[in-house]
């Protein structure tokens, strides 16, 4: 049986990745993140969505990529044993395409498969995994809890 | 009873909220230390002492006072004013106080903010344009106390 499973492929700096469109709740221009004081590397504050505050993670701890954004992907993720929504800033346009998943390379970070689809081959992100790596808790954090 | 036909079934809509939980906070006062806004309740405050007044109510009371934008990170700030937390032995130093609001939407701090800020803040509430920290008073409170002297066992 065909397999219909669609993805969101986003750009993080100069490689794209890809999410299972299941876990992708939607796609929001940039919009004002609203800032204040807290102890949790990565997170930028936060957007307000029809009543709902979602951290902004910025996700460039683990991809190293440049500062550019054009969208927020608006995803779900787990983190801590519960699920958590978070927007990830992506720097360019984002496609939704069908596709075939296959096994992630050895030695490869952040990265749960390869999706092959129109002749291109994108690694599929391991959201949880690179939330968890880029929010680490400040040493303001750490120094409060000594 | 009688058996209901066909044409005259109806689909039981129940309707369901599609907002996430906010309750809603009493008054608030507004302040703003290290450059930031943040909320504090007004039925937690005492009273709202300046920088002279204080000097002279310490002297009587010995109430503690911390400097707000420091204890969150954002450097000394410049204490103008002194919110005075109930029941009037602890204060927060911050740079000015603004203005009271009524009914806000408090929403809880969003589940990745894992760190000493959940200590620091009972939730977001969602003003106008604006997402304001509302302090949570227990912790203040408690974090002004003197740490008690304990011997060193040995």
């Amino acid at each position: 049986m065909k397999d219909t499973t669609r993805y969101v492929i986003f750009p993080l700096g100069e490689e794209r990745y890809a999410l299972d469109s299941s876990q992708v709740k939607e796609l929001v221009m940039p919009s004002r993140v609203y800032s204040f004081p807290h102890t949790m590397r990565a997170l930028e504050g936060v957007l307000v969505r029809r009543g709902a505050v979602i951290p902004v993670c910025d996700l460039r701890g683990a991809f190293r990529h440049g500062a550019e954004r054009n969208l927020y992907v608006i995803a779900r993720c787990n983190y801590a044993g519960r699920v958590e929504t978070v927007a990830i800033p992506v720097s360019g346009d984002c496609e939704l395409v069908q596709g075939e998943r296959g096994e992630a390379p050895e030695n490869v970070t952040f990265v749960t498969g390869l999706l092959r689809t129109g002749g291109r081959i994108i690694p599929l992100l391991a959201l949880d995994e690179a939330v968890a790596h880029c929010i680490q808790p400040t040493a303001l954090d750490r120094e409060a809890k000594q | 009873m009688r058996a209901v036909k066909e044409d005259e079934r109806r689909t039981l809509f129940v309707p369901r909220s599609v907002k996430p939980v906010a309750a809603t906070a009493g008054p608030v006062i507004l302040f703003t230390a290290g450059g930031m806004r943040f909320a504090v309740e007004a039925s937690e405050v005492e009273e709202i002492r300046d920088r002279e007044e204080r000097a002279a109510i310490r002297r009587l009371k010995g109430a503690e006072a911390i400097d707000f934008a420091q204890r969150v990170g954002l450097g000394a700030g410049v204490l103008e004013r002194f919110v005075v937390l109930k029941p009037g032995e602890c204060s927060l130093g911050v740079s000015e106080v603004e203005r009271m609001t009524t009914l806000p939407k408090v929403v809880p701090l969003p589940g990745l903010f894992r760190g000493e800020e959940r200590r620091w803040y009972r939730g977001l509430l969602l003003l106008e344009n604006e997402v304001v920290p509302l302090v949570r008073t227990e912790y203040w409170r408690a974090a002004a106390q003197p740490v008690a002297q304990t011997g060193s066992g040995a």
